[in-house]
């Protein structure tokens, strides 16, 4: 009866990569690594394996290593922050929708379904041009808004990506003849939506969410690249923004940030479907 | 229209349940219309089992729904114990409708995965807050020894380490919770091994004389029917064809249809020869029901009168009633 408990290497090397990564976002600041933005000079453009510089230095003179942490700090921060947010938003909405049905139940997956038409990238680009421009273009954009418009962007993004999920598994979770047997015994909706929809819906939710999660990265990457990412490019896709200029006479500087970030994306998008697979364990029976 | 008509309808003090010119219909996009239940009115005595009998689609089970306003019927009154449920705000429905509860078809799909038995069971006490959590759990363990399962073994159980029976005590256990005064069976026993089948239907049978339960039992099952009914109404296309006691409706079905499901009842007899053609084809779509009599396209007595005139309920022996021109008799 018990369910098959055995995961795969690359189930653990995931799990082992995000847990490690994770720990370096929350503690990267108490490590005792130098701060990102300490200017090297005698190093410029050293090669990896240099004694106190293992990762190399970059043509700015910024260590990679500690670049590396502290962007796995942003890049997390924000992957997180905004799944968290859209998700709750978006599973609001689409969860209500598919229990209430009806007219606001097309509205919501209308409005999902025209924000999922425009691609992530240019919406988010679209967004963050909109917001994070001063009507005196002269006068510069502080950093926490610039941080902020692209934050609320990228949760625009996920709030439909989770938003249809949770409306979709929740559609099928309202139709159960113990949703009827609940309201027949009087129970009242916002209850049944608590106690007898979220639980069944949630796992589908999270194992959705690792996908998100790679999903921000890439897009805050590729946002850091067109050069409105999180300010100062101190996130990964912010260093490989910058190493970009140096392709040819410094390409180190561009592997370790695109290796993290590919690791990171890979491991989050391996675990989700791992979680996704293990779902239906219960389901399947009968 | 085929099935309507109030002959059958009893005028006395112990009708719990009445039903009056019930519709039920389902939009189904570009301005389509499911006449999923049109024009039924029924009656149940107190202490009594009706047994609505029909084909799959005919509208039993929306019927059975539409008594719990779940949802509730587009027009007609559900009056139970004079009151009438279509009439009630939604905070009084909510009180109003704990008297009647509903045992579901499908056992696994009526239980929460992710909740234990005891709060399966529990949950509707939780609801209404009735009692502390130890009265709680002591009325869930009576609840459960009633039905037949051992509290120690199940009460932190899920419903998913069940088999189907065991499941459908745990949903009938449920239903029993709030002490109703009437139980809607919808195809109680269907999803069940035959030799489950009967157990469920003696423990139904048990809980109705120990808790006073008024039954309405849903079924196509028709040997299932006979064990438990006082009262057989068959439906065909969300109509009533024949009302009558099971005595009547066995030995001498007066509709067309209702002798046509029995005769579809597999007799353990290999040398049992049937005297009578199997009913032919699907009924009609009930986006377009036929005109007249609703049974005509495939009734063997079908003429030009059927799909003039819809046969009203009329009383051809005494206590059964049948919808048609031409009964059998």
């Amino acid at each position: 009866m018990s369910t098959n408990k055995t995961y795969t290497v690359p189930t653990y090397a995931a799990f082992g990569w995000l847990t490690f990564s994770t720990f370096l976002a929350v503690f990267g600041p108490l490590l005792p690594v130098e701060s990102f933005r300490t200017i090297h000079g005698d190093f410029l453009d050293a090669k990896p394996f240099t004694a106190g510089h293992w990762f190399g230095v970059d043509s700015n003179g910024y260590d990679i290593f500690s670049g590396i942490i502290n962007g796995a700090r942003l890049s997390l921060f924000v992957a997180f922050i905004t799944v968290g947010i859209g998700g709750f938003i978006g599973s609001l909405l689409g969860i209500t929708a598919a229990y209430y049905r009806g007219r606001y139940d097309s509205i919501v997956n209308t409005a999902f379904n025209v924000v999922l038409a425009v691609p992530n990238l240019v919406l988010a680009l679209a967004l963050v041009a909109v917001l994070a421009t001063n009507v005196d273009i002269n006068e510069a954009v502080p950093t926490w808004r610039r941080l902020a418009t692209l934050m609320i962007s990228l949760t625009v993004v996920i709030i439909p990506i989770l938003g249809r999920i949770a409306r979709a598994s929740a559609l099928t979770w309202s139709g159960r003849e113990f949703v009827v047997a609940a309201r027949s015994m009087g129970m009242r909706d916002r209850h049944i939506i608590w106690r007898h929809i979220v639980p069944n819906v949630l796992p589908v939710l999270i194992a959705v969410g690792f996908l998100a999660v790679g999903v921000v990265i890439i897009a805050e990457a590729s946002l850091s690249l067109l050069g409105v990412g999180i300010p100062d490019g101190a996130s990964w896709g912010g260093m490989i923004a910058r190493g970009r200029n140096d392709l040819e006479y410094n390409p180190h500087a561009l592997y370790f940030p695109i290796i993290a970030l590919a690791l990171t994306v890979i491991s989050t998008n391996h675990l989700g479907d791992v979680l996704r697979g293990r779902l239906d364990r219960r389901e399947a029976r009968l | 229209m085929a099935g309507s008509g109030y002959a059958h309808l009893r005028d006395s003090d112990d009708v719990v349940l009445a039903l009056r010119d019930i519709v039920v219909e389902f939009r189904v996009g570009g301005g389509r219309v499911v006449n999923a239940v049109s024009r039924i009115s029924i009656d149940v005595r107190r202490g009594e089992t009706l047994a609505i009998v029909g084909e799959s689609g005919c509208g039993k089970t929306t019927l059975g729904k539409a008594i719990l306003q779940l949802p509730a019927p587009n027009t007609g009154q559900v009056m139970f114990e004079g009151t009438d449920l279509t009439k009630l705000p939604k905070e009084q429905l909510r009180s109003a409708r704990t008297a009647i509860q509903m045992v579901f078809q499908d056992p696994i799909s009526s239980l929460d995965p992710r909740m234990t038995v005891g709060e399966i069971v529990g949950e509707p006490l939780w609801i209404w807050g009735r009692g502390s959590e130890a009265d709680r759990e002591a009325k869930v363990r009576e609840l459960l020894n009633n039905v037949g399962l051992d509290p120690e073994l199940v009460l932190h159980r899920r419903s998913y380490e069940f088999s189907g029976g065991q499941c459908q005590r745990i949903s009938i256990a449920r239903s029993l919770a709030l002490e109703p005064r009437m139980l809607i069976c919808d195809e109680p026993v269907s999803a069940l091994d035959v030799s489950i089948q009967a157990q469920i239907l003696n423990l139904l049978q048990d809980m109705k004389d120990r808790y006073g339960l008024t039954m309405v039992f849903i079924s196509h099952d028709l040997a299932v029917v006979k064990a438990v009914s006082n009262r057989i109404m068959v439906m065909y296309l969300g109509k009533i064809c024949e009302v009558g006691s099971p005595d009547a409706i066995y030995s001498k079905p007066a509709h067309h249809y209702t002798s046509a499901l029995l005769d579809s009842v597999p007799v353990p007899d290999p040398a049992y020869q049937r005297n009578n053609v199997a009913l032919q084809g699907e009924p009609p779509s009930p986006v377009a029901p036929p005109t007249g009599c609703r049974f005509r396209t495939r009734c063997p007595a079908a003429s030009p009168l059927c799909a003039a005139e819809e046969p009203l309920l009329r009383e051809v022996a005494p206590d059964q009633f049948v919808a048609c021109h031409h009964p059998r008799l």
